[in-house]
């Protein structure tokens, strides 16, 4: 009698279950192009938004860190209901296809419009946007020649004047990366205590926080991202504040130059879609869109930065190439953890 | 009817018409006024809720005095405006419920009021104090590790232990057990007697109040009703309350006719001085009759109560009322019989008559 | 009923041992995973991170348990102890920080506490114009925000101590020569030390679970470098080798803390309780002790909530709601809704095997149910991740896996109300059961449900409100498309865009105030019937 009653409820708790496990979809992409994208919301729906009011095909997007969507793409292998990568470092682009997540993109056009350099040789990844990494300074705290290296930063005079991005920023561990490549881990180390020690509480998660402390003078000088600069100026043309350019002199480190990218992954079950939105991102129209809204540099040759910024063949960049980036990750994590900074 | 028994011994506590309000949830209380000498265990006895408990933490300082003015050895410690706090009042304190610190040790219990004393100084105090009490091998237990007879004597001691000008114990008995108070009662009377401590204990046991008191003071809806040694507040209770809450009392009305006061039961005299009412009623306690020759007689035998060393008849007069007497044990009259009652008191206690007797 | 006969268990208890075998399982993943790393990995977490960690973790959850205790008992005191306008207001307003989710509150004090802030600004004002207040990402800040967050619960704990204590025990004091003072440090607070500490343990614990605030202030604790090693990182070895240090000190940290209760617990002697009377206060005391209340309210919730309520308004009235927010609304009261029946439902045979005669098998069983409990949110994540990956790969991705760390992570909740409730009915539950008969469903539903109801709802309620506030394990395994309000306010808030932020916040806050008003219902439960 009693096996009965508990058997009785125990099917209606199975019942329960099943019902409710029914009433949200087990997943949600349906027929939408699914992008994974590791940027912020903020700067890359804009461009999607554009792509879907032209082409008509509806876009999920999930955002998260980088690496964790490597992570993800990786552990849901086939299943993966994602089609499209997207992300603001070329080394993780690069992880990415190491690990057989992305698919060659056999695609007329792409040859033309990016130079071989901010691609994968098999355009498994395909650059969409350049960002150089600079200093932001107030113009009316520090004279543009106070400053000619990126490791002038970790000197004491520094001390209290200077905001650097958290410890999480991709920017700035490829920045560390590059350091480390050019002048080995013990100079680098050195400078990353410097670089603490002076920046003490002006750790800035973001770099728009950057920006604007440089610009109301909380502190002289930041590490950031040179679009950043200039979306705040098309704001505030009146802010005191401008970029400078290190480490030009000959044979110099050259600045750090990072790409923000796209790859088809592996599985993907929408390949024409994401076809579609590789084409219309490294189409003049689209690449016009990082240039004019995000200030980043167009990848496109044929397309023009915004006309405040330097072109960017003018100055000399870090000869790291950037599907380096990819190995020289984890052992940077490892000396930034090791410094300490935050 | 304050018959204060002359001796020369200081007063250390006073009560001047003291007056609390209900305001803090405990009964209200009105003018009491009374006074203990150095030595002197007073009790304060009544039923639940007749303001005793109000009057001794009035006393104490946890109450605030509304009218009238309590005195510790001759100063004002609380009036309607002035307060002293209690810890300033050197007054110890025995809880009903003891409140041992459940935290502390029986020596930190005992030694918690001997702060300002140095550390040798305290722990001899404490010593002499557990010794006092004859707890001396429980200093190291926590007090839920002790009898209930036991916890008593650590909050006897606690109290006692920075010398307080005045002993006061709430219901101290009412947590033990029949056996234990029986004991309790006579230990606690001469540890008082012997380190010659003022003390006042609240209680709603006459018995109590008269096993310990020097002077008891019967307390009803917060008024005083009498303040008086323990056999003036038996044999001549100031009020109709009094009689009755202290002992068995019966009353059977009377007449005074040529200074006699004349009842069903016989002639008494009357009280020198009476002014009142001719119609009275007359306060008669079971040891104030004695029963003589059975038989014959105008009062039948209702009940009886075995007693131990007495037994405790209800007689049935010829009126209808019913009296209460008692005789020693070895007396046995039968149920029922017929017997004659003798008044033996030698002195009256009445009372004007009450509509419903 | 004779026990030589081997009888085949219930299938309610085989039931429960498989709930708790899943259950446990993640964890253990966890654990061999963390075991069978390689050593350069734990040499390496141990010569960058967990120095550091240790560090940081315990010196935040120390100062964040010191000012809960100060604050906790002295609100707790004021408001048992004095009687003035609106004591029995504040009663209720004072544990509303509980409503805030941590993150929340964390994300409002980055904008306050700024260079040139609103606060750094109001304290120009005091200390003069170059005077500078301390930075939202520091020690300092962290511990601002965890504290405000977090003394309620020592508040609670201190209140019902203080209203259940026996008003003699002070006067004893009092009458042997001690100020009220001297009384409050020497009786009152050791008295109600096994409180007090219930209440620290309960705070401690929370600190080093906290991830949201955390990551918010970037300040770095075991979780919160949990999270990050997760999230940057190529594999999730260090991950699951922090995870392990991190459970294990936790296990450590309660078995203490039981030790300590054991020891710690005090008898009261017999006899009549009596209350503590609260005192009429003056006009100056009642001015301070407003006063007082006013600035930790306004710090804890007010001034928070209100710019939440300012942002959003900004956010309607700009446009800027979010096109998808009533779909997020959705999402998130689905998703909360299914866990809390689904823990409910799973808690039930569990409940049930902890409220019988315990053998060992129970016990490790229950034992096993409650693991989830000591794990913070993104170890939760990891663990149930780690064990999709090697069993059910093509569940990952989808809503079930978030649904399983949700279960994992907030049975405990449930467990915990529905047992105490079960635990009424006990002597008699299984001779009830036996006797029913045919109508054993009816009576259920007309005897034994109507008790457990009200126990049973307020577990749900419990489950509902933790699930709807949950960021890491959400953040790390939603599927495509489902963003949930606690989503959204992270992925606005690190971008500091407050206004987009406030709506999902304000709207969380709004639908947990109820329930915190339910737990304090709760508290004050067992208050009445002594009284």
């Amino acid at each position: 009698m009693r096996s009965q009653s508990t058997a009785r409820i125990l099917t209606y708790s199975v019942c329960l279950i099943v019902s409710l496990l029914c009433a949200p979809p087990l997943s949600f992409s349906g027929d939408s192009l699914v992008v994974y994208s590791g940027r912020a919301e903020r700067l890359i729906k804009p461009v999607l938004d554009a792509f879907q009011a032209e082409s008509g095909i509806a876009i999920q997007m999930l955002t998260a860190d980088s690496t964790a969507l490597v992570n993800r793409l990786r552990m849901e292998g086939k299943r993966s209901p994602a089609d499209v990568f997207i992300t603001n470092d070329a080394g993780t682009l690069e992880r990415a296809r190491e690990l057989h997540l992305l698919q060659a993109i056999d695609m007329p056009g792409i040859e033309a419009a990016i130079p071989q350099s901010f691609r994968a040789p098999d355009n498994s990844w395909i650059g969409l946007s350049g960002r150089i990494w600079v200093v932001v300074y107030n113009t009316t705290m520090v004279k543009p020649d106070a400053l000619s290296s990126i490791l002038d930063l970790a000197k004491p005079q520094w001390k209290g004047k200077v905001a650097i991005p958290s410890a999480g920023s991709v920017y700035l561990q490829t920045g560390v990366s590059v350091i480390r490549e050019t002048k080995g881990d013990a100079v680098t180390k050195e400078f990353l205590r410097g670089l603490k020690d002076n920046a003490g509480s002006s750790v800035y998660g973001k770099n728009r926080q950057i920006v604007a402390a440089v610009a109301r003078g909380d502190v002289a000088v930041g590490l950031v991202n040179h679009y950043y600069i200039y979306r705040h100026l098309a704001k505030h043309p009146d802010a005191p504040i401008a970029q400078l350019l290190l480490d030009q002199e000959e044979n110099g480190m050259g600045l750090v130059l990072n790409a923000a990218g796209i790859g088809i992954t592996a599985h993907a079950k929408h390949l024409a879609q994401a076809k579609a939105l590789v084409q219309f991102l490294i189409s003049t129209k689209g690449q016009q869109m990082f240039a004019s809204v995000n200030k980043e540099y167009p990848l496109n040759a044929n397309v023009d930065a915004a006309p405040e910024l330097l072109p960017l063949k003018s100055f000399q960049v870090a000869r790291v190439p950037l599907s380096r980036l990819a190995e020289l990750r984890d052992p940077t994590m490892t000396v930034i953890e090791h410094v300490g900074l935050r | 009817m304050t018959d204060a028994t002359p001796h020369d011994n200081p007063i250390v506590l006073e009560l001047q018409h003291v007056t609390c309000s209900y305001e803090s949830g405990q009964p209200a209380i009105h003018n009491i006024s009374f006074t203990a000498r150095k030595g002197d265990i007073i009790s304060l006895l009544g039923p639940s809720g007749c303001g005793k408990t109000t009057t001794l933490r009035a006393i104490a300082g946890f109450e605030s005095v509304v009218e009238g003015t309590v005195l510790l050895n001759g100063t004002p410690v609380a009036d309607g405006n002035h307060h002293v706090p209690p810890e300033q009042r050197r007054v110890g304190m025995v809880f009903q419920e003891y409140a041992l610190f459940p935290h502390l040790r029986v020596t930190d219990n005992v030694g918690f009021g001997l702060n300002q004393l140095s550390a040798h100084d305290r722990r001899r105090r404490v010593d002499d104090m557990l010794s006092l009490t004859g707890l001396s091998e429980y200093g190291h237990r926590y007090p839920h590790e002790l009898s209930g007879g036991q916890q008593q004597r650590v909050a006897l001691a606690r109290a006692l232990a920075p010398q307080p000008v005045l002993l006061l114990l709430d219901e101290p008995f009412s947590n033990l057990d029949p056996d234990m108070t029986y004991k309790m009662r006579g230990e606690l009377h001469d540890l008082l007697k012997k380190t010659q401590t003022t003390a006042v204990l609240v209680t709603h046991d006459h018995e109590e109040a008269f096993t310990m008191a020097d002077q008891v003071a019967v307390l009803h809806q917060g008024r005083l009703e009498q303040f008086a040694s323990p056999e003036t507040t038996y044999h001549l209770p100031a009020s109709r309350f009094v009689a009755e809450f202290v002992g068995q009392a019966d009353f059977i009305p009377g007449e005074i006719h040529h200074h006699v006061v004349v009842t069903e039961i016989g002639d008494l005299p009357l009280p020198q001085g009476y002014q009142g009412s001719n119609q009275v009623d007359v306060m008669i306690r079971p040891d104030d009759l004695e029963i003589r020759g059975s038989g014959s007689g105008s009062a039948r035998i209702e009940t009886r109560q075995f007693r131990g060393s007495e037994n405790l008849y209800g007689l049935r007069l010829e009126s209808g009322r019913l009296v209460h007497c008692s005789e020693s044990s070895t007396q046995f009259y039968a149920l029922n019989a017929q017997v004659e009652l003798k008044v033996k008191a030698t002195h009256t206690v009445m009372f004007e008559q009450s509509r419903n007797s | 009923m004779s026990r030589t006969r081997f009888r085949f268990p219930s299938p309610l208890i085989v039931v429960a041992f498989i709930l708790a075998g899943l259950i446990t399982l993640p964890l253990l993943y966890v654990i061999v995973s963390a075991i069978t790393a390689d050593t350069a990995v734990w040499r390496r977490l141990w010569t960058t991170r967990i120095p550091e960690l240790l560090f940081n973790t315990f010196s935040l959850a120390l100062s964040v348990a010191v000012i809960d205790l100060v604050l906790g008992v002295s609100l707790a005191w004021i408001l048992t102890r004095y009687r003035f306008v609106g004591s029995t207001v504040w009663n209720w307003l004072i544990i509303l920080p509980l409503a805030i989710p941590s993150y929340v509150l964390a994300y409002t004090y980055t904008f306050l506490l700024q260079r040139n802030g609103p606060l750094e600004h109001a304290w120009q004002m005091v200390a003069g114009a170059d005077a500078q207040i301390f930075s939202p990402f520091s020690f300092a800040g962290a511990t601002l925000v965890m504290s405000i967050n977090t003394f309620p619960f020592v508040y609670l704990l201190a209140r019902s101590a203080f209203q259940n204590f026996n008003i003699s025990f002070e006067e004893a004091a009092r009458a042997t020569g001690a100020s009220p003072l001297n009384t409050f440090f020497r009786v009152s607070l050791p008295m109600i030390r096994p409180s007090l500490m219930a209440g620290l343990f309960l705070a401690i614990l929370y600190v080093a679970s906290d991830f949201g605030a955390m990551a918010m202030l970037r300040y770095q604790t075991f979780t919160y470098a949990i999270y990050q090693q997760m999230t940057g990182r190529f594999d999730n070895t260090a991950a699951a080798c922090l995870s392990l240090f991190l459970v294990s000190c936790t296990f450590i940290f309660l078995l203490g803390e039981r030790w300590f209760r054991q020891r710690s617990r005090f008898y009261q002697t017999t006899g009549r309780f009596r209350k503590p009377i609260p005192q009429a206060c003056s006009p100056l005391q009642t001015l301070g002790f407003t006063g007082v209340l006013t600035i930790v309210f306004a710090t804890a919730f007010g001034i928070p909530v209100f710019l939440l309520v300012q942002w959003t308004m900004d956010a309607l009235a700009a446009g800027e709601l979010a096109s998808g927010f009533m779909g997020y609304v959705w999402n998130t009261i689905s998703l909360a809704g299914i866990t809390a029946t689904l823990a409910l439902v799973c808690g039930i045979p569990l409940a049930y095997l902890a409220c019988r005669k315990q053998t060992w098998a129970s016990l490790l069983c229950i034992q096993g149910a409650y693991t989830g409990y000591v794990l913070p949110g993104p170890v939760a994540a990891l663990a149930v991740l780690v064990l999709v990956s090697h069993l059910m790969p093509e569940l990952y991705g989808t809503v079930l896996v978030l649904l399983i760390a949700y279960l994992v992570h907030f049975l405990p909740v449930a467990l915990q109300g529905m047992e105490s409730t079960l635990h009424q009915l006990t002597p008699n539950l299984e001779e009830a059961a036996r006797s029913l008969g045919s109508r054993s469903l009816r009576t259920f539903r007309t005897v034994t449900f109507p008790l457990v109801r009200g126990g049973f709802l307020s577990a749900w309620i419990l489950v509902f409100v933790q699930c709807m506030k949950e960021l890491p394990a959400t953040l790390l395994l939603r599927p495509v498309g489902f963003d949930t309000l606690a989503i959204r306010i992270w992925l606005e808030a690190s971008e500091e865009l407050y206004q987009l932020a406030a709506p999902p916040a304000l709207l969380i806050v709004a639908i947990t105030i109820p329930v915190v008003f339910l737990l304090l219902k709760k508290v004050q439960e067992p208050v009445k019937r002594k009284a």
